[in-house]
């Protein structure tokens, strides 16, 4: 469903995502879990690239949605002056070297040492767009079947919930006003805030928010959907309520990606658990082995920090 | 005082100068109006020209063309750039507009440099999650600024629109620069009938502060009807 290839997000010099590779299969439920600032988030927005990564590509259904990573591609690397340069040098000091081997030993180079520049020539640019012709998907296409719901909700504070539920499925022509009306009352009485229909998100508790956000999401029949800290920013008295929907929706079988903090929740939903910190994904395990057997050091430290009893 | 009075009631009503001064009215308070509405418009396109990411060359050119624009409107007076709108470029274009189309055009071109400025502070004020829910759902840049951000920076900015209406209002009079009889020449036309300025510009001066007075309450009453808007929807 999503695939991560080499993966690296840096702000500045601040390295936060370093070089992470991941997959996250049809039907999964994974929970990303991890200390504050270690990269769990950051590795979520990628996901659907509302942050873009500086190097690495992100792919969605087999399809590219990230900017094209030269690196990735042997091919591309190629056509590129750079490569003509190394290749001859390369040749010249071991000319007993096969062209097979030069050329592999060039690539190998190019990619070791980052030696591709800003301008590589017009084959380069050719064969550049041809590839992202044949992988690419344009990103506003990919984000209509990638739900995410955000920690602050983000509801449209000048939208009632109607709208909110409205704006894009109708914008987008995938629904009529009308269809995109009745799938939201449908919505609504599913989470039974059918009353609020009319109301503006200043109105509502921040449970009822968040229980919008994701009917928002939902609203566009997502393939997946992406939860960045669902709970962290509401009273404890309404964690319940948000939690439970998300379960019902990982009990129906959407595939989705859950960064929390809430570990009895990510144990008792999530198919597979991910540690991420310092920047990398230290752990990858179903939840009882990341429970109860935990490999990594760091992941041994976290979870005697975090659970107590 | 007597004889200043009895010039300006008989100039005032017995002439009809009344007339003028209400024609000089309508055409201040035209050119403020239409004024404000092209500085809107251009404010906003140039507020999120400027808010675009930059990391293309377009949105790089069309930024800078923006600030030669702002620096330009910003950096002169008012009364100069109506005095190049209509002795320079109008000729120079070969164009023939009535002295009150450049006017309004030059007013318009003035606000709207301070205006972008207004919005771009307003649209900034708008909390960035809400462009990012609407990306994440698919929509595009445009279509997300248009239906979610913008309206929500338009609500924030309304106190400060009304102000820069009020200052607009008050620019106005140097339009008879350019040959328009508005609210400040109409008065003066009366002084200079008969050489006698003391009531016709005290008189100028009310009616400025009347009409200022109007339209403060107005963004008062305005400002306190988005609150409400806020506190019970």
């Amino acid at each position: 469903m999503i695939e991560i290839v080499n993966l690296t997000k840096q702000y500045g010099d601040h390295v936060v995502l370093n070089n992470i590779s991941a997959t996250i299969a049809d039907g999964e439920k994974v929970a990303i879990v991890g200390p504050s600032g270690g990269g769990k988030s950051t590795l979520l927005r990628c996901l659907n690239c509302m942050e873009e990564p500086t190097s690495g590509e992100v792919y969605f259904d087999g399809k590219l949605v990230s900017g094209l990573a030269p690196y990735l591609h042997d091919e591309l690397i190629v056509a590129s002056k750079t490569f003509k340069k190394v290749f001859a040098e390369l040749s010249l000091e071991n000319p007993a070297m096969s062209e097979e081997d030069a050329k592999a030993a060039a690539i190998f180079k190019i990619k070791a040492e980052k030696l591709l520049r800003k301008n590589e020539g017009s084959a380069f640019k050719k064969e550049f767009s041809r590839i992202e012709k044949e992988i690419a998907i344009d990103l506003n296409i990919a984000r209509r079947d990638i739900g995410m719901v955000f920690q602050h909700f983000n509801l449209f504070n000048n939208l009632t919930v109607m709208e909110n539920l409205t704006l894009a499925p109708v914008h987008l022509k995938l629904k009529t006003k009308e269809e995109a009306e009745a799938k939201a009352m449908e919505l609504l009485h599913r989470i039974g805030l059918y009353d609020k229909k009319d109301a503006y998100p200043s109105t509502l508790s921040g449970g009822q928010k968040q229980r919008i956000a994701i009917i928002r999401a939902l609203a566009m029949n997502p393939k997946v959907m992406l939860f960045d800290e669902p709970t962290s920013a509401l009273d404890p008295e309404m964690v319940g309520e948000v939690l439970d929907l998300i379960k019902q929706l990982a009990d129906e079988g959407m595939t989705m990606v859950i960064v929390t903090h809430e570990m009895g929740f990510a144990r008792e939903v999530a198919t597979r658990m991910l540690f991420v910190a310092d920047g990398d994904i230290r752990e990858s395990a179903p939840p009882a082995e990341f429970f109860d057997d935990p490999k990594h050091p760091r992941l041994k430290e976290f979870l005697s920090k975090v659970i107590k009893n | 005082m007597q004889r200043e009075w009895e010039l300006f009631y008989r100039k005032f009503i017995t002439y009809n100068g009344y007339e003028n001064v209400l024609n000089g009215l309508w055409i201040t308070v035209q050119i403020a109006v239409l004024g404000l509405i092209i500085g809107i418009l251009i404010g906003m396109v140039i507020a999120v020209i400027k808010m675009i990411p930059k990391n293309k060359t377009a949105p790089k050119v069309f930024s800078f063309i923006c600030d030669i624009y702002i620096g330009f409107f910003r950096g002169t007076p008012i009364v100069v750039q109506l005095l190049i709108g209509y002795f320079v470029l109008m000729p120079a274009l070969g164009l023939n507009l009535p002295n009150v189309a450049v006017a309004i055009a030059v007013f318009g071109m003035n606000s709207g440099a301070y205006v972008s400025e207004i919005m771009r502070s307003g649209i900034q004020a708008v909390d960035p999650g809400q462009l990012e829910a609407a990306r994440a759902l698919g929509l595009n840049y445009p279509t997300s600024m248009i239906k979610v951000v913008i309206p929500q920076a338009v609500k924030n900015i309304m106190p400060t629109l009304g102000n820069e209406f009020i200052s607009l209002i008050k620019e106005t009079s140097v339009v008879s620069f350019i040959a328009i009889v508005d609210l400040t020449k109409a008065f003066r036309q009366i002084g200079d009938s008969n050489y006698e300025y003391i009531i016709p510009y005290l008189m100028l001066a009310a009616v400025y502060l009347v009409i200022v007075y109007i339209i403060s309450q107005l963004v008062k009453l305005l400002e306190r009807r988005l609150k409400k808007v806020d506190r019970n929807s």
